[in-house]
This record gives C-alpha cells, structure tokens and sequence, in this order.
C-alpha cells in the first residue's frame, strides 16, 4: 500500500488530492487565527479548486522529474517507459510522447464533447414548446454556460491542440516536442479543468450561469458555483499557453534538414499563428477571471462601481481574448483542410505564400476588432465605428483563404472521400457563418439582431459547421495514421450527410427567429415562435444522434478496422512517410526536405527524402511513396 | 511498431537544430511574452479605474498616500540585485565559480529583502486604512504590485534552485544555461518594477 502511495499513479495521486484538501483547510485555519468555526465553506472550496488539481498532477507524477532535477538530485537518466503506448493503460498515465499526448488530447476533449452535446439536447428539450418543460429558468442558465464553456475550452481549443500535438512533429521531420514534459502537463491539466467545470452542478444554488463570457458584475454576485468556471478557466487556459509555446519552440528549432519556413505544411503554418495568438491572448483571459476571483473571494473592488471600479473594463480585457479566440477556434481547422483539399483533390495548394500571409494578417488584425463584441454595451460611442471597419477588413483575409482553397479544387480530380466531403461541407458552411458574420459587424444591423438567435446561428454556423467540421475532416484523415486501422468509409459518409442535413435544419431557421425578435439565454419564448422550435428541436436531436454513426465508426474501427498502410492517402507531408502508427520516435533517420509540401501531380517531385534510401525518377512520382515503401 | 520497441534505441534521435536560438532561451521568451500580457491586462484595469472612471483621483488623495521614497529605496534594492546576478553569469563564463555563488547568494538575499520591505509597506498602508477592500485605487494597488510581488517570489523559489545548484557545482564555463535562463526571467521582474514603480508611485 505504502509502496503505491509512493510511486507516481492514480493511487498516489487520490492520495495528494486527499492531502490538498486538508492542507487547504489547514491554511486557511490558521489564517483565521486557528479558529474552526471562522473556516468558511466556499473558501476552502475555492482554495481547494486551486491546490487540488496541482495536486493530482503532482500524484500522477507529472513534475517527478523537475522535482529531483530542481533539488540538484541526480535525475534518473531517461528510461523512456514514458514513451509510446503498447495498451490502452498507457494512456492513462503521465507520457511524454507527442503521439500518446495527441491521442489522449482527442479522446479526452471529445469525451467532452459528448457531455456538453448531452446539455445542448436537454436545452432543446426545453425549448421545444413555449413555457416551462423540464428545467427551471436557472437550471437552463447554468446548462448553456456549462455547454458553451465546455465546448469551448474543453473540446474546440484543446481538440485541435491534440490534433496538431500528433501531427506537427511528425511534420516538421522532429523526433518529438521541443519540451515533452511539459506537454503531459498540458494534457493533464485539462481532465482537471473540465472536472471543475462539471462539479459546479453540485454547487449549493446551482452551476455558473452568467454564460461563457461571464460578464462582472453578473459573475461577481452570482452564487459560489461561477467560482468553478473562474479557476477551471485558469487551467485550461494555463494548459493552452503551455501548449503554444511547446508549438512555437517546436516548429522555430526542431524542423528537419531543408524544411524551410516556406516549405512547412499550411497546417504548420496554421498552429505556428494560433500559438501566436494563444501566448499574447490567453493571459487576458485568465487576468480577467483573476479580477472576478478577487473580487468574490477577497472583497476586491475591481467591478465595484460605487467603490470606483468599473463594470465595462470586464467586457474589454475579456474580448481582447475572445476575439482573438475566435480564430484560435477557426485558424488551425483551416490548417487542416488546406492539407485535406490539397491532397484530395491532387493539387498544390492555390497561392501558397499567400496562405501563410493571410494566417499571420489575421494574427494582427485580430486584435484590433474585440469591442465589435462591445456594440451594444454602452462604451465609448467613437470606438465603434473603428472597430466596424476593422471587423469588415479582416474578412479579407479571410476571404484570401476561400479563394484560394477554390481555386485549389479548380480542375482537381476530387476524391469524394469522408475527410473530403467534411472539407467541403466546412468550405460552404463557413462561407454562410462569414456572411453572418459581416453583417454582424454592420452597426446599424447589429444593434437590431444583438442577443437574439441571430447570434446563435452565427455562433453555430463558425463554430459547428466551420471548426467542428474541420476536426471531423482531421479525424478521419489521420486517424489510419493515429491507429494503424482505416475508417469505414460508408460509416463515414453516413455521418456526414446526416450530420450535414440536420445540421443546417437546425440552426438556419435560427437566423429567422433571430430577426423576428426571438431573445437568446432564456428558457421561454412568445407564442409566435413555437413552431419553428418544435422543427428545430426535433432536427436537434437527429443531429445528436448522428454524433453516435461518429463515436461507433471510431471505437469499431479502432479495435477491428482494416489494417492501414503507411500512406494511404498518397500524401506528400512527412508524417505519411513513416509507418501507421509510427515508430516510437517518429524517424529511425530524420528526412531531408528537398521540396514543397504540397506539389500534387508536378512530374517528379518529392517533398522529403531519407538520406541514404535509395529512390529512382520512376518511384518518386506517385506522390509520397518513396519512403514508406522504403521503411517496408 | 513492435519492430521499433525491440530496436535498442538509447532515446530519441537527435532533433535537427533548425534556429540558432537555445530552445529553452526561446521557450523563456515566449513566456515573458505571456507574463508581458498579464501585467498588461492590469494595466489595463488600472487605465480604467485611473482614467476612465468619471471622476476617478489617484494617490494622494483624502489624504491617502503612498510611501514613494521607501519603494524608491526597495527599487534600488531589486535592481541592483540584477546587477549581482548579472555579474554571477559573467563568472561562470569565466570559471569563476566562487564569482557564481556568491552572486547568486547575494541576489537572493537582495531579492528576498525587496519582498520583505514590500510586505512591510502593505503592513503600514493597511494600518493607514489604503486596502483592496476599501476602494478601487486600493484594488489596482494592490492587484499590480501584488501580481509583481507574486513574480518576485517565484523569481526566488527559481533563483533558489539555481544558487544550490551553484553550490553543487552544476555549472561550467560551458554549460551554464541553467543560470542564464533563469536569469532572464529575474531581469524581466526587474524591468517590470520599473514599470509598475513609475505607473503607481510616480506618475
Ligand atoms: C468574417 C468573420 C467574422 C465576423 C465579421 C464576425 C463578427 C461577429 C460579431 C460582430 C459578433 C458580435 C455580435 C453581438 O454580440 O452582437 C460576433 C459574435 C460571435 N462570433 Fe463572430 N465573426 C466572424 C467570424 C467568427 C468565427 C470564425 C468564429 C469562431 C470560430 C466566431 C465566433 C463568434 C462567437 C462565439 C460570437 C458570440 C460571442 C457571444 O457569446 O456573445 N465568429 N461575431
Ligand atoms: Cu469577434
């Protein structure tokens, strides 16, 4: 017993969790001159929210190393048990390896998709019929925060971050992360942070529930369940920085011999730009919830008007994150199907400078436009207008991308595939959410349609139809490459066409109801909507229901699917040219890049080689076989 | 896959170095970045409760004051501690290595007294009734040096670490990262004063 307690693990870490609640207590015992009675509830919760999930991590055994190393301790020489999976308990421990980390990344954010799906349908369920159905007015307060913070925070960001954690340095031609430790770190902070989020619902007077923006002075006299959306902020967001980094680092000094900066994969290209955004964003937002947090648990006068605080200052600090997270919700999908379009339709990508250009235009221009969110908040008037017009601008960058993903398809041979088919369903439902989108930026429109389900149709259309999309796109593309076992195509399809389908029933009809009047976040509605509520309810739950074609072709195909080869896709991009899954460490010899990532039917060219690997003019050709069959 | 276990690889294999730049300097970089954001974001909600507010005041007012010369005196403090540690790197370089601990000791105990007298301050201001609960000055006060007081602390746990390195006999002429990349982080909480100092006590 002593013994498990002692080395890193699930037993360990119950144990510190264990420790942390009573040390908290202790601390806070003591703060109020030892006094037992003077403990207050919450604070110990709120103390305990922060300690435990250090805690836990510390159990697992997640500093373990930088302990000995800090203590000037000889540090165990790697052994590298950390490194691969050869059963699925390993990936329920502390593992450094970029491929172990990018697989617990996905399943664990879409496990949490399936929690937060859960609440929208019970939301629908509630609003099939004008009037009280099934939740109280406060109970559907707390679910759509809950819903909304958990798939942003929990599936949208980290989601992509899994993807991009498996794939860059497989991309990039690296062995792994810049920093592996860290990046467990990462990955473990979020099971924790979603955690908190969830146990708000047994908080005394219910979840959160000033939505996932959390606006002060709402957040700061709601009841003591907003405190777990406050600190859970902070982990997963402490998690994305981490992980951004851990990106930047990775793609500025580990990418293979050649591999210029203009010869890295768009999706590279992509997660290089959102890093960008998440390390000079992020912070904002927890500073933000830093604010709340005193202010509720110290008595801080942050968001006190009649102290000399100031209730707006919350809204700009928040949105000067949230837009710019906007895009770290859009900008790595748009990495993915630029490599999805290209390689399924057998051509280079259009204007591939002008990609990497419009990725980085939107970095910048997306932190000029946050108060377009601030329209109707009663700021300043003068900063509105200024910000219209940067919000009509960086649709131009936008609209870069569109183009040029259409021009790539122009004459393509189109492989009508399950990734391809999510491509283009991403391209035109994107295209719909980017109208709304401009229109939304329109002053005059926008104070007409603000906190109606206009929003919530944009909302949904970039959102679900822009980055789910593009994460469905990425899943089933590189999933052979993450399993060893390929997809079932039919499966595949099926639930793009469903998912498609009562997708757009769904949420199109929302931009109706949006213009007539019909308000967001509240449980009830006039009689006069009724019927189109019931339509999109019912669409709902279909659209729910097609999510479970999705979760049994994954389970199904990763335990008895068709063995996968190492390039099926006959993709140029480096992590194609290893075998499915690869290798612990990714390359036996690390690829020499000669070529452009995506020269699709250009007689001859090759992306990358492996030194020594012989290759004659003839095996070149076929687009990124050269290695693989090479490795066999 | 198994092929790849058996294989008796002694790690991964070497990463190919595509930038000049020390990942770890790098990796630091981009989290002063980060931190840059953070007390940028307090700024901001000192810009707010200074400036924006209709009729906002700023120390002194109704006879609330800060005690500008005694933070003066605490900012000599920490910056020469930058100087202490500055010349601790220049010794390792050189394979001073009594250069190295003495440097490090010194600038512990000169950052730890900055921490000192700062506690000390907050002691005397809430005596004086200037507390975070009291007003919004109070709040942004407090919130900015605090978040800086925070830095200074784990600037030392991490100057901690490395000055018992130092005195292990960690570091070498040519390798001594681990004092150079700790070191920025602690000349970055210096320059931060500064900013802070002149934003709340000055100005
Ligand atoms: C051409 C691009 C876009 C434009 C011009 C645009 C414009 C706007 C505007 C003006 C609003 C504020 C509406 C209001 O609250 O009154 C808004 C809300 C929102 N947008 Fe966009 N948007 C664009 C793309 C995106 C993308 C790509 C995403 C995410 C992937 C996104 C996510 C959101 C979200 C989540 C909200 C609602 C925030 C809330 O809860 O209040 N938008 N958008
Ligand atoms: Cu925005």
């Amino acid at each position: 017993m002593i013994a498990h307690l002692r080395a890193p693990g699930w037993y360990r870490a119950a144990f510190y969790i264990a420790l942390a609640l009573g040390l908290s207590w202790l601390l806070l015992w003591s703060a109020n001159g030892f006094s037992a009675s003077d403990v207050s509830g919450i604070g110990w919760v709120q103390v305990s929210l922060i300690s435990a999930p250090l805690f836990f991590l510390g159990g697992l055994g997640a500093f373990d190393y930088w302990i000995y190393w800090a203590s000037g301790r000889p540090t165990r020489p790697e052994d590298h048990s950390a490194h691969g999976a050869t059963s699925w308990k390993d990936y329920l421990r502390i593992n450094t390896d970029h491929k172990v980390i990018g697989i617990q990344y996905v399943v664990t954010s879409f496990f949490f998709m399936f929690i937060g799906g859960l609440m929208a349908m019970l939301m629908r369920a509630e609003l099939a019929a004008p009037g009280r159905q099934f939740v109280d007015p406060s109970a559907y307060n707390g679910l759509f925060s809950v819903h909304a913070s958990i798939l942003i925070f929990l599936f949208i960001i980290p989601v992509f971050a899994g993807l991009a954690n498996y794939v860059i340095p497989l991309m990039i031609g690296a062995p792994d992360m810049a920093f592996p430790r860290l990046n467990a770190v990462s990955f473990w902070l979020l099971p924790a942070a979603g955690t908190i989020m969830m146990l708000s619902f047994f908080a005394p007077g219910g979840s959160f529930a000033s939505g996932w923006t959390a606006y002060a002075p709402l957040s700061t006299t709601a009841p003591d369940g907003q405190v777990f959306f406050t600190i859970g902020v902070q982990f997963a967001g402490a998690s994305s920085i981490a992980t951004a980094l851990n990106f930047l680092v990775t793609i500025i000094t580990m990418r293979a011999p050649g591999m210029s900066f203009f010869r890295m994969p768009l999706l590279v290209w992509a997660n290089f730009s959102t890093s960008l955004l998440v390390v000079i964003a992020t912070p904002f937002v927890a500073a933000s919830q830093f604010f709340v947090l005193l202010d509720r648990a110290l008595g801080f006068n942050f968001f006190d008007a009649a102290q000399g605080g100031d209730v707006l200052m919350y809204q700009h600090v928040f949105w000067f994150y949230s837009h710019p997270a906007v895009y770290i919700m859009m900008l790595p999908g748009f990495g993915i199907i630029s490599e999805v379009l290209a390689v399924k339709s057998r051509k280079p990508v259009f204007g591939y400078r002008m990609m990497a250009f419009s990725l980085l235009a939107i970095v910048i221009l997306g932190f000029t436009v946050w108060a377009h969110h601030m329209f109707v908040s009663g700021m300043q008037s003068w900063i509105r207008v200024p910000m219209m017009v940067t919000t009509a601008i960086i649709a131009v960058p936008t609209g870069i991308k569109i183009f040029s993903w259409l021009a790539t398809m122009w004459r393509g041979v189109l492989k009508l595939d399950t990734p391809m088919l999510f491509a283009l369903g991403f391209l035109t439902m994107f295209v719909l959410g980017g109208i709304s989108g401009v229109m939304l930026s329109m002053l005059p429109f926008v104070i007409h349609v603000s906190d109606t389900y206009f929003i919530v149709a944009h909302i949904h259309y970039v959102l679900f139809g822009g980055s789910l999309f593009t994460i469905y796109a990425g899943v089933y593309y590189w999933f052979p490459k993450m399993t060893g076992r390929m997809y079932n195509e039919k499966l595949g399809k099926l639930h793009f066409w469903t998912t498609f389908f009562f997708f757009n029933v769904t949420f199109a009809p929302m931009h109706l109801i949006g213009v007539q009047g019909m308000p967001r976040r509240v449980a009830d509605y006039s009689e006069q909507f009724a019927n189109w509520n019931m339509a999109i309810s019912i669409a709902s739950f279909f659209l729910g229901l097609s999510t479970l074609i999705f979760l049994y072709n994954m389970v199904a195909s990763w335990r008895g699917g068709k063995r996968a080869t190492g390039n099926p896709w006959n993709a140029l991009t480096l992590e194609w040219q290893v075998s499915s899954p690869p290798p612990v460490f990714n390359f036996d010899r690390i690829p020499t890049v000669v070529g452009g990532p995506y020269e699709y039917g250009v007689p001859g060219a090759v992306h990358g080689v492996f030194e020594g690997v012989e290759t004659t003019a003839e095996e070149r050709q076929p687009a990124g076989a050269v290695a693989s069959t090479a490795k066999e | 896959m198994e092929a790849a276990t058996v294989h008796h690889h002694h790690g991964p294999p070497e990463a190919n170095r595509s930038s000049r730049i020390h990942p770890a300097l790098l990796g630091m970089l981009l989290f002063i970045i980060s931190e840059v954001m953070v007390f940028g974001a307090f700024f901001t909600a000192y810009f707010f409760i200074r400036v924006v507010v209709p009729g906002a005041e700023w120390f002194p007012f109704d006879g609330f004051e800060l005690p500008v010369a005694v933070a003066g005196v605490n900012t000599a403090i920490l910056l020469s501690s930058s100087l202490t540690l500055h010349w601790a790197q220049v010794s390792i370089k050189n394979g001073n290595h009594t250069g190295l601990k003495v440097g490090m000791l010194l600038t512990f105990l000169l950052g730890a007294t900055f921490l000192f007298v700062q506690i000390n301050e907050y002691a005397t201001l809430t005596r004086e009734g200037i507390t975070p609960q009291a007003f919004a000055q109070g709040t942004i006060f407090y919130g900015l040096t605090g978040l800086h007081g925070a830095h200074v602390f784990i600037g030392l746990l991490i100057l901690l670490v490395v000055t018992i390195r130092a005195f292990r006999g960690h570091y070498s002429p040519d390798h001594h990262d681990g004092v150079e990349v700790p070191g920025i982080y602690w000349h970055f909480v210096d320059v931060m004063w500064i900013v802070v100092y002149t934003t709340v006590y000055i100005l």
